[in-house]
């Protein structure tokens, strides 16, 4: 039994998909009409009370129902059956860990990506190959874009009125993946987090766009995080530092080269926070740059302008969250710099309910 | 007209927020002045606080500052502010 209201009589269109356009309600996609005989089908293959609440969405703290979020699900395009993993991305998002409140008004561009694992990516055709930050799976789309359009709907992030990122990034249509734990070397992104390999989870990271790597040359594990590393020096900028959780994707030739100098994901992020640590000396704002370290921390350093001390990009290894993704062609991995100052947003994790 | 109602995406029963009435003096009023802890939001603030001392009757000027600027107010911090001003500026920077 639904118990939602109806939207409101459209004001002058008689096409379904003009009548939602004029409601103020899309992403500036069509999207699907939410009929009462949709939304029922979603919220019965969730197999949970329409009327149960999964949470409150900041940064208004709109009232997230299981039939709610069925109704941006189905107009996202969700399969009923996408509706469990919608459901835990929701709560993932909008753990008090997350900071979905910063994360939706910030005028940086973070977006939650989303990161399946486990059964789920198989049983919803989860795209972790070829292409999997594109277009052309459904899953990935509309699983992506629920998440979306419950932050706009129900959180109330509407662009330029309360999301006040200045520039944003296409990840605030959908972004959505899941890892080819087929084509790991190692143990999945979830289990490393506490999680059975038969569970299935979503983790959601405030993240910016991805940013590719290219190294076809690198043949060991040395070399090829010595170029990784060097992107990963410059997101954000180039001299922030005490950074918090962002994602490596390691394409799947990349993690061969690497598991096959026998290192495991513990030595990538030890090998990777080491590297990436720079001396007071070249953090100093106003050279190459106004940024760099705060005044409250300089003042620590009796000369910073010679000072050799060594300070990390990252706060700990353990915010370096590293899974294997994409097509098993090509040697190109991508980092995905999250929105993670200190006491900010961390990745969450949730774990899928099976109807 | 379509033929099917659609149900409705949003919190249907979320009650729309309106700002508070503007003072039209602060004499005799109690201002806040909110850090949000962001770079120079204290030059900002140091510059209004020395401003409205010179140019206004409020009789106290109290400062804050939140903890981080990603987060919102921890709740502590907001009861204080609410039970305790007649005025609110919050300073943005950077």
């Amino acid at each position: 039994m639904l118990g939602g209201r109806p939207l409101a009589e459209p004001v002058t269109d008689d096409d379904p998909i003009e009548a939602l356009y004029a409601r103020g309600v899309t992403d500036g996609l069509p999207a699907v009409p939410p009929t009462a005989a949709r939304v029922r089908r979603a919220v019965a293959a969730s197999g949970r009370a329409a009327g149960e609440l999964i949470a409150l969405v900041p940064p208004n703290y709109g009232r997230a129902t299981v039939e709610k979020i069925a109704v941006n699900a189905v107009m996202a395009g969700c399969r009923p059956e996408y509706l469990p993993a919608v459901l835990a991305a929701v709560e993932a998002v909008c753990d008090e860990a997350f900071d979905l409140h910063g994360v939706a008004a910030t005028t940086n561009s973070p977006s939650p990506l989303l990161i399946l694992n486990g059964p789920v990516r198989r049983t919803l055709d989860v795209n972790c190959g070829a292409g999997l930050f594109g277009s052309g799976w459904r899953a990935n789309a509309t699983i992506g874009r629920a998440v979306r359009l419950v932050c706009v709907n129900l959180g109330g992030a509407a662009p330029g009125l309360v999301s006040m990122s200045t520039l944003a990034h296409p990840g605030r249509y959908t972004y959505c993946i899941g890892e080819h734990e087929e084509a790991s070397p190692w143990e999945s992104l979830a289990v490393e987090h506490g999680f059975a390999p038969e569970d299935s989870t979503v983790a959601a990271l405030a993240a910016d766009a991805p940013l590719s790597v290219y190294d076809h040359a690198s043949r060991r594990a040395e070399d090829l995080l010595a170029t990784i590393a060097a992107s990963l020096a410059v997101i954000v900028h180039h001299k922030m530092t005490h950074w918090g959780d962002t994602l490596l994707v390691l394409g799947p030739e990349h993690a061969r080269t690497i598991a096959g100098d026998g290192w495991r994901k513990a030595d990538v992020r030890r090998f990777l926070f080491e590297r990436l640590r720079r001396p007071v000396r070249d953090l100093v704002p106003g050279r190459d740059g106004g940024e760099g370290l705060p005044e409250h921390v300089l003042r620590k350093f009796a000369s910073p302008a010679d000072d050799a001390t060594p300070i990390p990009k990252f706060r700990s290894p353990d915010n370096l969250k590293v899974l294997v993704a994409g097509g098993t062609a090509g040697r190109f991995s991508a980092i995905v710099p999250g929105w993670t100052f200190a006491n900010a947003s961390r990745m969450v994790f949730r774990k899928i309910a099976t109807p | 007209m379509p033929d099917e109602t659609y149900l409705d995406p949003t919190d249907s029963v979320a009650v729309p927020r309106r700002t508070a009435p503007r003072p039209s003096s602060l004499d005799g009023k109690v201002v806040t002045l909110l850090d949000i802890s962001k770079a120079k939001g204290d030059h900002l603030l140091d510059r209004l606080e020395a401003l409205f001392r010179e140019r206004t009757g409020a009789t106290a000027i109290v400062r804050k500052r939140k903890p981080t600027f990603a987060r919102p107010a921890p709740d502590d911090l907001r009861r204080e502010i609410v039970g305790s001003t007649d005025v609110v500026v919050e300073a943005l920077a950077d």
